[in-house]
């Protein structure tokens, strides 16, 4: 196995709580303020693995096992992804359904850690995380398979290759309605305005805040650290649909890649700083919409 | 630049309305889709005689883009709504609708076989998704302005098909097309306008006397 | 020469009496200007009509204008109904005048809307381009919506409303199915000024693309039949019908409806020759012929108001004539023959629900009980007008009716047969139970009897007796006329013939 091929996971798992700090770099630059330093995200994780946990008597094994089970089934999604044109660890024909799945399982498992504590506020934020979920993980699979239908293969690591990754002269139009609809879904999934707002503290307006209210110490640090290594993951799919890379210097693709994530990072503060939260009966409206753009990518490649 | 751009786009705005409650917003995106339209002549027939393909582009976005939107908003401020109503199908299920009529005219499109004439295969999809999309707006909306809409689109829907499917027809048959349109809306919003001063509403679900 | 500037008068004479009539100072003037104006333009219409049942078909322009013996009948019929209609509206009008109900302004605009729409329905009848015509039927659409509301009120505004929105879909529709009429030529290499011109496709209709000319027919079918008022497009009728003043309702019912099943009647050779003459497009038409009658039988048994019940015979009058097209042979000539009998019949009985109307005050059938006694030439009109509508022998519409019955039973169309038999004996029973009543009940409130002027008892006669006359004897010309009208839509007989005067070769 090449060097080269290392690079993707350990750039995710080294980079992703950058991109956190990149957010709320721009968001506060927006908003005229100085802001939290690039790094204060590793400094929260050091903090939170130092410090000890505490367990309601209501909980069970599933509460436990929560965070330890999403972080291992975002980590197994890292090996699936691929990075700047170069393929995944492991890749295999299907593997595009898996990554799906394991970003369900991710959440599954949040879902219902937060329903053991058998707290109705935990459980409010429950079902509506499922039921955004229910409408963007559509959206997410005919997104991907628009991208995949002209590849002509259903593994990520092939649609993202360096022959086909942001290939706007073939793919054209497809490509636009795909990462509208992709930003649309990373923004739901990572709890980003407009869908979710990542800093309140309101119990009327929590989603994924709530759900993990009780958790803390090194459970806290697990779970802050999937959720960066899922914005990177996801990031990394939207990055490879829309920056166009050559097919000569593998070096200069992924230093393209991993500055497209940087650059979208800086998006998703820009979006931040610039919407406000939506209505939570318009949420579904946002979603269903980016689904139709999904759907209207793959009629166009399917005729 | 081409056809295969502003028919997607075209598509796009037909979601748009579907989706969208905010009248406002609705008259602006027909007036979009009016003008994208109006330069789909020129891409599509790029060897005619440019003074008529010309004349005709620009005639038809001004008075899509331009005159129709002047006419409905006027026909709003007096009637003083800026939203529409519970619809009959919500919107959430309008999109739905939209996705399974657009995959619908895909296949439809394909079967019409008048692919040999067609500037591009897109275009007899757009146009009939454009016009299952204007019936769809009139049967479903409340609002008289959006049922004058959902006309517009449906009459957008059936020039698309003439322009790019017709390679030649009379000059004066486009132009009845265009005359068409404006007669109908300048009729439809002089009626809104009897309706609002009536009725005190513009919501054709109440007009409901006549009945049996 | 002198013919084809016939046909330019026949659209241009209306134009300018309508536009003579916006601008007049006192109603009794715009009144009468419209009356010179339609009678005018009857007169050459019916001169043209004449020629070309005489010596073949008249063209002009080009060949954009274009007459033969299909039209020239329509023609003649639409005029004859306008007149009549024209001196009742004279009628009609002066009596809410005298009442102080309509004033200046409305009757100009009334004037002005009638005159256009006579001359877009004429240049619907004259015109030989598919397009231009659609554009007649778009601007009669356009044009007589305003003429529902010439008295604004709530129930007017409502049924406005839907006729336009409901019309302007239909023949949007009827656009879309020319567009795909015009792209079946491809095969043919016509030019760009010929590629619709109903000359040109006909004869050489074998050479159309069947399956673009069955979806073109569709959606033709489905577009003029909205405007045509068959079942179930039919929504806007009743509501038009029962909303607009009288005359108003004489015109739809008794020609407008007609011009646009004209319009399908135009297109039924093109989709036989193009479709192999397997008769697909007959059996569409039979179809909804049956399902318009019996629609409106259904309808009629529960109906209170006098113009609404009239709306639905007519639904149900322009199945029968669908359904005659439908079935060929003779059904063809007995539905030409019923467009006659129907239209005559149908604006009678406007004229006499209008009159009574005002006479009584409202068109509830319960509150226009013992018309005979307060007007006995109009109720003479009313209940002699039903009956005909009904079948009742020995009218006319008696005589076309069984026409089409024995034309279904030639051809086999034993189902047919017993559905329209069915429709019709349901709106028999249905109709006669209100007409009775209606002539000779008890009325709620005593209405002091109206003597009727000799105008009026012309207008009441003169259909009656042309009616029971049909009924009883065919004369020779019609006769004539009405074989040469059917052959064009069964496309047998002779191709156009000779050089077209004044047409370029």
């Amino acid at each position: 196995m090449k060097p080269i091929a290392l690079l993707p996971p350990l750039l995710a798992l080294v980079l992703s709580p950058l991109m956190l700090g990149i957010i709320n770099r721009a968001k506060a630059l927006f908003a005229g303020r100085q802001g939290q330093p690039l790094l204060q995200a590793y400094y929260d994780l050091w903090k939170l693995l130092h410090k000890g946990a505490v367990y309601s008597r209501t909980t069970t094994w599933v509460f436990r096992a929560g965070p330890i089970v999403g972080l291992a089934a975002v980590l197994t999604a890292v090996a699936l992804t691929p990075l700047g044109g170069v393929p995944a660890l492991t890749a295999f024909p299907g593997d595009l359904l898996l990554f799906a799945c394991l970003l369900g399982l991710m959440r599954f498992f949040t879902v219902i850690g937060a329903l053991d504590t058998g707290s109705a506020f935990e459980g409010m934020g429950a079902s509506r995380e499922v039921q955004f979920s229910a409408l963007a993980e559509p959206a997410l699979l005919l997104a991907l398979a628009a991208i995949a239908r002209p590849v002509g293969s259903y593994s990520l690591s092939d649609m993202f290759s360096a022959q086909w990754a942001g290939n706007w002269t073939q793919l054209g139009p497809t490509l636009a309605l795909v990462a509208t609809a992709l930003l649309v879904v990373l923004l739901a999934e990572n709890a980003r305005l407009p869908v979710d707002d990542p800093n309140t503290h309101l119990e009327l307006t929590m989603i994924h805040e709530v759900m993990v209210l009780d958790h803390g110490g090194p459970d806290l640090a697990c779970i802050f650290y999937a959720a960066a290594l899922k914005l990177w993951v996801l990031g990394a799919l939207l990055v490879g649909a829309f920056v166009p890379l050559g097919e000569t210097n593998a070096w200069l693709n992924l230093t393209l890649a991993v500055g497209g994530q940087f650059v979208l990072a800086v998006v998703v503060g820009l979006v931040e700083s610039t919407m406000a939260r939506l209505r939570l009966s318009i949420v579904p409206q946002l979603l269903v919409g980016a689904g139709a753009l999904a759907a209207v990518a793959l009629l166009l490649v399917l005729r | 630049m081409n056809a295969d751009l502003i028919l997607i786009l075209v598509v796009l705005t037909n979601l748009k309305l579907l989706a969208s409650s905010r009248l406002g917003a609705c008259i602006r995106t027909a007036a979009a889709q009016g003008m994208l339209l109006g330069l789909l002549p020129l891409l599509v027939h790029p060897h005619t005689a440019p003074a008529r393909v010309v004349g005709l582009a620009l005639g038809s976005a001004a008075l899509k883009g331009v005159v129709f939107p002047w006419l409905l908003f006027r026909a709003l401020r007096e009637a003083e709504v800026t939203r529409e109503v519970e619809p009959y199908v919500g919107y959430v299920t309008s999109i739905l609708a939209g996705i399974l009529a657009l995959a619908a005219s895909f296949w439809l499109g394909g079967r019409l076989a008048l692919s040999t004439l067609a500037a591009s295969p897109l275009l007899a999809p757009t146009a009939l998704f454009s016009i299952l999309a204007g019936l769809f707006l009139i049967v479903g909306r409340k609002r008289a302005v959006n049922q004058v809409l959902g006309f517009l689109v449906l009459e957008n829907g059936i020039y698309t098909f003439g322009v790019g499917v017709i390679a030649g027809i009379p000059f004066l048959v486009e132009l009845g097309v265009l005359l068409d349109a404006f007669v109908a809306v300048f009729v439809m919003g002089i009626a809104v306008y009897h309706i609002n001063r009536e009725f005190d509403h513009i919501d054709a679900d109440r007009l409901d006397r006549l009945k049996g | 020469m002198k013919h084809e500037a016939l046909l330019w008068l026949v659209i241009l004479v209306p134009m300018a009496t309508g536009g003579l009539a916006a601008v007049l100072p006192s109603p009794r003037k715009v009144l009468g200007t419209l009356c010179a104006g339609v009678g005018v333009t009857a007169g050459l219409g019916w001169l043209v009509a004449g020629q070309v049942f005489v010596s073949g078909p008249v063209s002009a322009g080009w060949e954009w204008l274009y007459l033969d013996a299909l039209s020239a009948y329509n023609l003649a019929v639409m005029l004859l109904i306008y007149g009549l209609s024209s001196v009742y509206a004279w009628i009609y009008f002066g009596a809410e005048l005298r009442s102080g109900h309509l004033t200046l302004k409305q009757t100009r605009l009334f004037a002005a809307l009638w005159c256009e729409a006579l001359a877009a329905m004429t240049l619907v009848f004259v015109s030989n381009n598919l397009g231009i015509m659609w554009v007649g039927i778009e601007a009669t659409t356009l044009l007589t919506g305003f003429l529902i509301c010439v008295h604004v009120s709530r129930e007017s505004l409502e049924a406005m409303w839907k006729y336009i929105l409901i019309c302007s879909v239909g023949v949007a529709f009827a656009f879309m199915g020319t567009l795909l009429i015009g792209a079946a030529t491809r095969g043919l290499r016509l030019s760009a000024s010929e590629v619709l011109l109903w000359t040109r496709l006909q004869p050489h209709a074998a050479l159309l693309d069947p399956a673009l000319i069955k979806a073109a027919f569709i959606f033709l079918l489905v577009g003029y039949g909205t405007k045509a008022g068959l079942a179930p497009m039919h929504n806007w009728l009743p509501d038009a019908h029962s909303q607009a003043p009288a005359p108003v309702s004489a015109i739809f019912s008794g020609f407008m409806l007609n011009t646009a099943l004209y319009c399908v009647m135009r297109y039924v050779p093109i989709v036989e020759t193009a479709t192999g003459h397997t008769g697909w497009g007959l059996r569409l038409l039979i179809g909804f012929g049956l399902f318009s009658i019996l629609v409106a039988a259904a309808f009629i048994l529960f109906q209170h108001d006098l113009k609404r019940l009239l709306a639905y015979h007519s639904v149900e009058h322009l199945g029968i004539i669908t359904l005659g097209v439908g079935l060929g042979g003779l059904g063809t000539f007995a539905a030409l023959f019923h467009t006659l009998n129907h239209s005559l019949c149908k604006t009678l009985a406007f004229f006499a629900a209008g009159r009574l109307g005002q006479m009584f005050g409202s068109h509830d059938m319960g509150k226009l009980a013992g018309a005979m006694r307060v007007s006995p030439v109009w109720g003479a009109g009313i209940l002699g007008s039903v009956l005909a509508l009904i079948g009742v022998a020995p009218f006319a519409l008696f005589m076309s009716e069984l026409q089409i019955l024995k034309a279904a039973v030639d051809s086999r169309a034993i189902a047919a047969l017993v559905l329209f038999l069915f429709g019709a004996g349901v709106v028999f029973v249905g109709a006669l139970g209100h007409a009775i009543p209606l002539a000779w009940g008890k009325a709620e409130t005593a209405v002091k009897p109206i003597r009727a002027s000799m105008l009026e008892t012309l207008l009441v006669v003169i259909p009656l007796v042309l009616l029971l006359a049909l009924g009883l004897w065919m004369p020779g010309p019609l006769q004539t006329a009405l074989n040469e009208a059917a052959n064009v839509i069964r496309h047998t007989g002779p191709a156009p013939a000779g050089p077209l005067v004044g047409g370029l070769p």
